[in-house]
Order: structure tokens, then sequence, then C-alpha cells
């Protein structure tokens, strides 16, 4: 399986070659699929998305009995013991993450992380004002907020998403640009649309109506476009936890 | 425009190369104008080759008229002395010149191939005779075949000294080694071989004949060219940033013009904006390696 620049790129100077690893919201099995190219020993892929978790399992995990262990579940609550892992990754994972959950991941992922461990933490700048996908992702979250009380995607700023590990205990050790710009082609923008859809049907056709007219003639208007930026965060936990 | 040395040949090629399989499909006027405009973008390394219908007759009177302006590369598909010797020979002929720059083994697809051209009585016996009379100066080497075997190729033949071979986002978000066009580059580079990259603005292969008949084909290529202004620029971009000599058109004339553009205003391509290419041609099918059937 082809491995993505991106996580190639997020995991070229990391520790990967024989350690546990915690790949944080599998997606399809990319950064799974990059931290075994990596030389890892084990992966431990976490998802909630039972689709997800399958794809994995299919792709990556078939091949890899011994190394690849799948696990359908909630990443504030992961059956991983605690100081269990030398490496975790999340690729991509938190614009997907509601606010509310962000601090318990956060928090379940430096309970499973050993001392010394490392930390890679991958994700998207909130797009510049001009950028015609913020058309979308608002649309889309305008749908998912009245259907299930929830957006469906949030930006969270290199910045920020810094603060709060480090706020964990974790210490800052680099941020590279992986894309810039990030390339929404036309199967991003089709798949946000599927989902923006998805969510308007569950509303009333009052609601429903106009959301499906303007999600079809946001995407028609966008086709693909190149913007934003895609970060990577190192992070490492110190070796030894202090006895103050 | 930006030149760069091509290999150890003491040519600085600029960072275009003109495909003159281009003029093929335009009448002598059209030709003769194809060429000054090359020429006025500041392009000196031309590329030709006797199967390229008749651009080789096209290309001859502006050559001519150019000739000290102009670093050409031919190429000849025989395997064997004789055939390579003829070969160079009709091309000088149909040129109307008395030597040829760069000649080069022309789309070596297997083993058996390498095996016969490097062998007694082989094509590199007959290009290396032509070398010593001045029929031409320097001997190069193309493909879109497998990277192993041109990885050999280079590995085998002591006097080679530029590769012409595919090279863009697509084939690079690859890892497999059928599209391991990169460890072609690596090699040539540490041997400091001139590179010359060719596919580098297509798009994927043509749909099925049955769904789109290839005389319903908008394009000339054998494969899907990318066609519109900001996507040559960036497919130049992205070729013309990798460690690589000149980045060669497009074979259709329609779209010369825009490559001749996007190499005037080349500025280089960060790594983040390579990998963002990279990343949007992930999931898109390549044309290279070429499927082969026999």
């Amino acid at each position: 399986m082809d491995v993505p620049e991106t996580v190639r790129t997020a995991l070229a100077d990391r520790p990967v070659e024989g350690a546990v690893c915690l790949d944080a919201g599998a997606g399809v099995g990319n950064t799974t699929a990059g931290l075994l190219d990596a030389g890892a020993r084990r992966v431990y892929t976490v998802t909630n998305d039972r689709e997800h978790a399958e794809a994995v399992q299919e792709r990556v995990g078939v091949a890899h009995r011994d190394r690849v262990v799948t696990v359908e579940g909630d990443l504030r609550e992961t059956p991983l013991a605690d100081d269990s892992v030398d490496l975790v990754a999340v690729h991509a994972l938190f614009n997907v993450v509601p606010t509310a959950a962000f601090a318990d991941i956060a928090a379940e992922l430096t309970r499973v992380a050993k001392p010394g461990s490392h930390l890679v933490v991958d994700d998207y700048d909130p797009l510049p004002a001009e950028a015609a996908m913020r058309d979308l992702f608002a649309v889309e979250n305008a749908a998912a907020e009245l259907s299930g009380g929830e957006s469906a995607l949030t930006f969270y700023p290199a910045a920020m998403v810094r603060r709060c590990f480090t706020g964990e205990g974790w210490t800052f050790d680099g941020e590279r640009t992986l894309l810039d710009p990030v390339p929404w082609t036309e199967d991003h923008v089709s798949a946000h649309a599927d989902v923006a859809r998805e969510a308007a049907r569950t509303l009333p056709p009052k609601l429903a109506d106009p959301l499906t007219a303007e999600i079809e003639a946001t995407a028609r208007a966008i086709g693909s476009e190149s913007a934003g930026r895609m970060y990577s965060l190192a992070f490492r936990l110190p070796d030894e936890v202090g006895s103050g | 425009m930006e030149t760069r040395p091509l290999g150890e040949t003491g040519h600085e090629s600029t960072i275009t190369t003109f495909g003159a399989i281009a003029l093929n499909w335009l009448e002598q006027d059209g030709a003769n104008q194809m060429v000054e405009a090359v020429l006025d973008a500041g392009v000196n390394h031309f590329d030709v080759a006797p199967t390229y219908g008749d651009a080789e007759l096209k290309l001859g009177p502006k050559l001519r008229q150019h000739r000290e302006e102009i670093f050409l590369g031919c190429k000849t598909g025989e395997r064997d002395y004789d055939g390579a010797r003829h070969k160079l020979e009709r091309s000088l002929y149909r040129l109307g010149i008395d030597s040829i720059d760069l000649y080069q083994v022309h789309g070596l697809e297997t083993q058996d191939e390498l095996d016969t051209i490097t062998s007694e009585g082989g094509a590199l016996e007959a290009f290396r005779e032509a070398r010593d009379e001045g029929l031409v100066e320097h001997l190069g080497l193309t493909s879109h075949g497998d990277p192993d075997l041109i990885v050999d190729a280079i590995d085998r033949i002591d006097d080679l000294e530029t590769v012409m071979f595919p090279l863009n986002p697509v084939v690079m978000a690859r890892d497999d080694a059928e599209h391991d066009y990169e460890a072609v580059l690596e090699r040539a580079n540490e041997e400091n071989i001139g590179t010359l990259v060719i596919k580098a603005f297509a798009r994927g292969p043509w749909p099925d004949t049955d769904e789109l008949p290839e005389e319903d084909r908008g394009y000339a290529n054998w494969y899907q060219p990318v066609d519109r202004p900001d996507e040559i620029r960036e497919r130049f971009e992205f070729a013309a940033s990798q460690d690589v000599t000149s980045v060669v058109n497009p074979g259709d004339p329609k779209l010369v013009s825009m490559v001749l553009d996007a190499a005037e205003r080349f500025e280089g391509m960060d790594e983040s904006a390579q990998r963002s290419v990279m990343d949007a041609a992930r999931h898109d099918d390549s044309p290279v390696p070429q499927q082969l059937h026999h």
C-alpha cells in the first residue's frame, strides 16, 4: 500500500523502528501503513468508526496480523494500558473531533504513552477567509449542527494544539508544514458534500431543501481548490515524571 | 531561461527541452513558426527522432538556419549495429546536418534489448564509431519502461551521458518498484549523468478505446495530458524542482506555448507545495511504465 508523502514526512525523523505505536483515529489506514513501513513493532489502530476499522483490517491488518491490532473504540477511553505505547500518531484526526471531546482525547493519549515516548499530531490550520472550501465546510457544519447538535469539522490552529499537549506534560519537539497549499480535490469536495447531504436529509423539508440546494451549488462552484495548510507537530514526554 | 549542466557533456541545457515531435502535426510554415517561438523563449536543447512522423524533415530548415543555437538530441530504436548506423545516417540526411550533439538509444523496453545493444554488433558499437567519426558527440538513452531496467542500463553503459525517463507527481506518489523513477534520478545524479524528464504533463491514461475511440481524443499524446495553464505551470514547477536537468514538453503542439511560458516563469516549488501536488495526484492512474503486450 502506498504511504502518502504527508505521513512519510511527518514520521521521517521519529523513532518508529521497533516501536509500539498507537494510530489514533485510523482513517482508511494510511498512517498505520506508514508506521508499518517505517518499522513499527506493533501498531494499535483505534477508531470509533466501524467502516474505518474494517478498512484498516482489510488493507493492512490481514497482511500484518502479528503487527496490527485494530480496535473499534472510543479514543477518550481506549482499552490500552497506562504507559504502554512508544509513539502516538494522530494524523488528520482532530478536525473531525468535536470541541467537547478534544481535551479528553489529549488526556487519554497521554495516559497510554510511556515516559520518553513520542507524539506526532498532524492537522489543518483554519482555512484562509478567501478559500471557497470554507463555504462548503460552513454549510456542512450547519447541516451537522442542526441535525446532530455538533459540528462536523473543526480546524484547530497549530498553536492551540501545541498548547493543549504541552499542558498535558508533553515537550514540544518541532513543527513542520506538510502541505501548503492543501489540495482539496474533486473527490474531497464530493465526499464533504455527501456528509452534508446526509445530515440535511434528517431535517424537516423546510430546512433540508434550501440546505441541500446550497450544498449542491457550493460543491459545484468549487470543483477543486488548493487552499490552507496542513501542519505536523512533534512532541516528547519527559523520560521521568517528576516527583513534585 | 534558466540553464543547468547536462551531466558531463559540457552543455548547459535550458530547463525545458523542445520535443520536436510537436512539429509532426504542423504544416511547414507552422513548424517554422514554432521553432522560432521556441528559440525566442530561449530554449537551447531540442530533441527529435525518426519515428516522429516527418518531424525531422520539418525541423530541418530552421535547424540549419539556427544550428549554432541548438543542442540537438536525436535517437534510434534500432538495437543492432547495422540498423543503428543506417538510422543515424538517415536522420543526418533528413535533418540536413553534419552531426548530432546527442544520440540516444530510443525507448529501451526489455533486458534482452539491453543485452543486444551492449553486446558485440550492438547499437552502441555504431554509436561509438559514429562518435569517433564526429557524426555524434554524446551518447544517451531514453525509456519509459521499468525503472530497474533503466538503472541497470546506467550501470552497464560506462560512457552514457544522458538519460531520458518519466517523472511526475503521479508516479512519485507511488511507492512500488514499478513506479520508482526516483531511483533512476538518484542513480543518474550519482553518476553525474544529465537527466531529461518526459511525461511530466501526463494526467493519466486515455479512457478505454470502447469509451473514447482514438480518433476522438483531443490531443496527439498517447496519454491524457494536463491542459490548463495553471496545471501546466504546476506540473512544470514540480518537475523542474526535482534534481533534474531539463523537462521535455508534451508532444502535442497545442500545449507547447504554455510549457514555454511556465519555463520562462520558473520559480521553484518548495517541499510542502510539492507534497501538495503529489497528494492531489495520489489516486490517479499512471500511464507509465507502459504496459507492454507482445
